[in-house]
């Protein structure tokens, strides 16, 4: 337990930069989406079990951060576990399969959003394209500096897996 | 030497006579100087002078701090804890100054609009999603405040309308959401539209003046009020003005885009209506 002690802790300073510091200086109009990628990054080095473990604690503070509902819970849990089986069997966990799960991660995220808004009557698709594609863009840029924190972390704590 | 003075005594005392009256004279004559042989005395002892007042003085900085150190530091100390309270302090007023400001302007705000009752929360946090446009307040039911509550600024302007209320916190969705909608008054020609968020405007900060009447002429810089006829909101509050009017993509209706009010981005302290009387 210790070791996911340690994971949530390293989730904090990405917590409170995303929501505290980026996000009161945009840029283009957006600020970055940090959580989301902490789950993948963490579902890179762990596993799929352990990323699904953990995206549902980063689905828990997603929805408090961005005010959503607990359906974010349930996607993080799959992006985290989604991204741990790639990463398993597919993709190589380093850096550059993080930056592929990051994308289909965020893609993902930002579907399911267009998806309900659309269903909810918003009818303004190219808006809702061009504010997801520059938010996954401005969030890719942070892809390195999330995964270099929770590397770290990772070579620092107990490699067994208690999910 | 006995012989010298026996010789040239006599001599001796002439000089010293006329030297005495020499310097007399001359200290006469130059009153507030010093006289020549003071003069002479003291610049060649100066040099002597200040160099042992620059040991006496180094003498004395080492015993000050071989014996006083502890008690230098200890003021020095106690100056800095004194000066780090003196900032607090002052920050604390400027911070109450600030406040005091805002409540000055509520009470004007009180006085213009009897039939609202306010309850004042502070923002605590800017919504971080980008789907979205929120404020979250240090206030909730305990306060009073309930969902579809307006939220004005210090001046009367609609900041947005209350959307989830938690114990001690709450929600605002603001007047630029894209879920935003509620009717709207052109305080000119006293046209009713309907006020709605809009997605590619929401990311500008503004918003959209929808169902524009087919006769009204609309100028720039028109103010815009929520019109408060469903009974839901309360009328006369000032959303924004008007910024443009454009056409829409089917080339059939027009709509208004509007430019609130109230600065979203740098709100600390809102005042939430609570409770208001329907004015005919």
């Amino acid at each position: 337990m210790i070791k996911w002690g340690v994971y949530t802790l390293a989730l904090l300073p990405v917590w409170f930069l995303e929501a505290y510091v980026l996000s009161r200086v945009p840029l283009w109009g957006v600020s970055p989406m940090l959580l989301p990628l902490a789950a993948v990054a963490v579902a890179v080095l762990e596993g799929a079990s352990g990323g699904a473990g953990f995206g549902v604690a980063v689905g828990v503070l997603c929805g408090a951060v961005y005010g959503t509902g607990g359906l974010i819970v349930l996607g993080m849990c799959l992006i985290g576990l989604g991204c741990g089986l790639l990463t398993q069997y597919v993709l190589r966990r380093d850096l550059l399969g993080c930056l592929l799960c990051a994308v289909l991660g965020l893609g993902l995220v930002d579907v399911a959003r267009v998806v309900m808004r659309m269903a909810g009557g918003e009818r303004d698709l190219p808006a809702m394209l061009s504010l997801a594609g520059r938010e996954i863009l401005w969030s890719l840029v942070f892809v390195a500096p999330v995964y270099a924190l929770f590397h770290w972390v990772f070579q620092r704590v107990p490699k067994k897996t208690h999910f | 030497m006995k012989d010298f003075l026996r010789n040239n005594g006599f001599l001796i005392l002439v000089i010293a006579v006329l030297l005495a009256l020499i310097i007399t004279v001359v200290s006469f004559i130059m009153t507030g100087f010093a006289d020549p042989v003071s003069n002479l005395v003291g610049i060649i002892s100066t040099p002597f002078r200040n160099g042992i007042n620059a040991v006496i003085n180094w003498t004395e900085d080492r015993y000050d701090e071989a014996f006083r150190r502890d008690e230098l530091q200890a003021a020095y100390d106690q100056l800095q804890k004194d000066y780090a309270e003196l900032e607090e302090k002052f920050r604390e007023s400027q911070s109450a100054l600030d406040e005091n400001e805002r409540l000055r302007n509520l009470l004007g705000l009180k006085e213009r609009r009897r039939e609202l009752k306010f309850e004042a929360a502070t923002v605590t946090a800017h919504g971080a999603s980008n789907w979205d446009s929120t404020l979250t307040l240090g206030k909730g039911a305990d306060g009073g405040i309930e969902a579809g509550d307006c939220v004005v600024d210090e001046y009367g302007n609609l900041v947005g309308i209350i959307e989830k209320v938690g114990a001690n916190w709450s929600t605002v969705m603001t007047v630029v959401d894209s879920d935003l909608e509620m009717g709207g008054l052109i305080a000119r020609t006293n046209d009713a539209a309907i006020l709605e968020g809009d997605f590619a405007l929401m990311g500008q900060g503004k918003l959209k003046l929808s169902y524009l009447p087919e006769s009204s002429e609309l100028m720039a810089g028109d103010q815009v009020l929520t019109s408060g006829l469903s009974g839901t909101y309360p009328s006369g509050l000032v959303v924004g003005s008007i910024e443009e009017v454009r056409t829409d993509a089917s080339g059939m209706n027009r709509y208004a885009v509007i430019t609130p009010e109230t600065k979203l981005d740098s709100l600390e302290q809102v005042f939430v209506v609570t409770g208001f009387e329907i004015v005919e």
